[in-house]
């Protein structure tokens, strides 16, 4: 036990940039672009979902049932190995591009049911409100349905982008210098396999832990506002 | 004002209403009355759209707001391919679209009638169609459950719909050229005076700036009215205005549907306040199995009712 804690602690204070500026700051550059990529591309699919354009609509419905019924692995192998053999000029993309372009849509698809059911969860007698009184479906979504459903949405979210965290592991598959990858690196320098899953461990913890905490005050917050 | 003609409602399997017509005239106060379940709360979503009509059409002064009913209108069914069809079988003019209407046999997809039936009905449509929005602008509704928007406050839920849709008509008019002195703050400004008068009027004006959550439900259904009021609506429909409300609450609520009513406005009422209905109708319907099964004065309705199914409602209600 002893000897494991000082492994520990002589591998933080050789290689603690790499967990911490490397791989900490990938993770969190990786998740916050797939949660802010996400959200946009998302709400686009909500409202895809939604519209009045059956192609689309069937489009989008199978995108989002495809992208929740496949592993994210599965999804990231596509994006960096299949994809560019079918389209060559996608061979030029370094892999964390990529690897960020499935995780935004993937969290997209997440996203898009999260707004979807924050919106069907706002009471239909809102909007039988606003349309009675003559008030465009356009207006009555903005002005009565969003600034409503958005209350049930963001915690909704925010435990998407805990989630992302956690899911961008997956994405050391491929090297790109996540927190996962500098375990990989670590322990290839260092061969000590235990005390490197230790570390990466504590660290995602604190990532989520710190990111619950901070979320549920918000929504504390937002519960008076 | 209002003209209600053969309204058929299905919801899936579940037929609501089946042929229902009335007529609402200016000033006039009319209670629909009935079991629940009768469809008379349907009857009356119908009237301002909320629901869809499968067949039928609403009228609000001599403008069309649902699609054109070709039921209704033996010229165009002269136009569809089945009418021709029955006539090469040998039927009589009459016989076939006293046969059409009877057995619904005309296609869904207008199409499949024909060119000649499509035009007609788009000719009817473009001759006589208001928009569904600008007609609910003039009709306004109360609710069961208030439904005042949780997100704004007494203030806001009043004025939103008269600065939003006074704003829309503003750039309309700017956008066709049409010199007016009006601007957005203005339409704002007179908004928030009009609110504020309707508050005072049944002495709300300290709840302006709360939000609904912090009312009590006579206090919400009140605001509700006086929402529905700001837009200066031509006539009111009440959903079962009183039916969500504690037992203390529900004077304050009538009195002021009362006092509208003495005011000359036209008004539809779903109620199961039978004293009230009796009080301030003019004209009371009795909603039974998705027909009108039985309409006249108060006097007739509730001392000399002739249906079976009224006189046993009523000897359960009264």
């Amino acid at each position: 036990m002893e000897t494991f804690i000082s492994n520990i602690i002589r591998i933080m204070s050789r290689y603690g940039h790499v967990f911490l500026l490397e791989g900490v700051a990938y993770t969190l550059l990786l998740s916050l672009i797939a949660v802010a990529g996400g959200s946009v591309l998302g709400a686009l699919f909500a409202f895809g979902k939604r519209g009045k354009i059956p192609p689309l609509r069937i489009l989008i419905n199978a995108l989002v049932e495809i992208v929740r019924g496949t592993p994210l692995l599965l999804q990231l192998y596509a994006g960096v190995f299949i994809l560019p053999r079918l389209i060559p000029a996608l061979n030029e993309l370094p892999d964390i591009v990529s690897v960020s372009v499935v995780l935004i849509i993937n969290s997209a698809a997440y996203v898009s049911e999260v707004i979807r059911s924050g919106i069907q969860a706002v009471d239909i007698g809102q909007t039988e409100a606003a349309r009675s009184l003559g008030l465009s479906e356009r207006t009555t979504m903005w002005n009565v349905v969003l600034p409503q459903a958005v209350k049930n949405i963001l915690p909704a979210l925010g435990n998407e982008f805990i989630t992302v965290i956690k899911e961008t592991s997956l994405a050391s598959t491929f090297y790109v210098g996540d927190l996962m990858t500098s375990y990989l690196k670590v322990r290839g320098n260092t061969f000590l396999t235990l005390e490197c899953l230790t570390i990466v461990g504590i660290l995602y913890f604190i990532l989520t832990f710190t990111l619950s905490k901070l979320l549920a005050a918000a929504e504390r917050r937002m519960k008076h506002a | 004002m209002l003209d209600i003609c053969n309204i058929y409602k299905d919801f899936g399997s579940l037929k609501v209403l089946k042929g229902v017509s009335a007529h609402v005239e200016k000033g006039e106060v009319i209670s629909l009355i009935g079991v629940s379940g009768s469809g008379k709360s349907t009857l009356l979503r119908c009237m301002n759209l909320l629901e869809t009509p499968t067949f039928g059409e609403v009228w609000m002064e001599g403008k069309l707001l649902t699609q054109p009913d070709p039921y209704l209108h033996p010229e165009i069914i002269r136009a569809s391919k089945t009418f021709e069809k029955l006539k090469a079988a040998g039927l009589a003019d009459e016989d076939a679209i006293r046969k059409i209407k009877k057995e619904d046999l005309l296609h869904e997809k207008h199409g499949a009638e024909g060119k000649g039936y499509v035009r007609l009905m788009k000719e009817f449509y473009a001759a006589n169609h208001l928009d569904a929005n600008l007609a609910r602008q003039k009709m306004g509704m109360v609710f069961q459950q208030f439904n005042l928007f949780n997100n704004l406050s007494v203030k806001d839920n009043i004025t939103l719909a008269p600065v939003k849709i006074g704003t829309a008509k503003l750039k309309q008019a700017i956008r066709e050229g049409q010199k007016t002195t009006e601007t957005k703050e203005s339409i704002k400004a007179a908004a928030e005076k009009k609110a504020m008068e309707l508050l005072a009027r049944i002495g709300l004006e300290d709840k302006a700036d709360s939000f609904p959550a912090s009312l009590s439900g006579g206090q919400k259904q009140r605001i509700a009215i006086i929402r529905a009021l700001a837009m200066e609506p031509d006539v009111m429909l009440f959903d079962e205005p009183t039916s969500a409300l504690d037992p203390e609450m529900v004077g304050e609520v009538l009195d002021l549907i009362k006092e509208l009513a003495k005011s000359g406005m036209t008004m539809v009422v779903v109620t199961h306040e039978m004293g009230f209905a009796r009080e301030v109708s003019d004209r009371v319907l009795f909603v039974d199995e998705g027909y009108i099964k039985e309409e006249g004065t108060p006097e007739e309705i509730f001392r000399n009712p002739k249906d079976a199914r009224l006189k046993d409602f009523l000897s359960k209600v009264l």
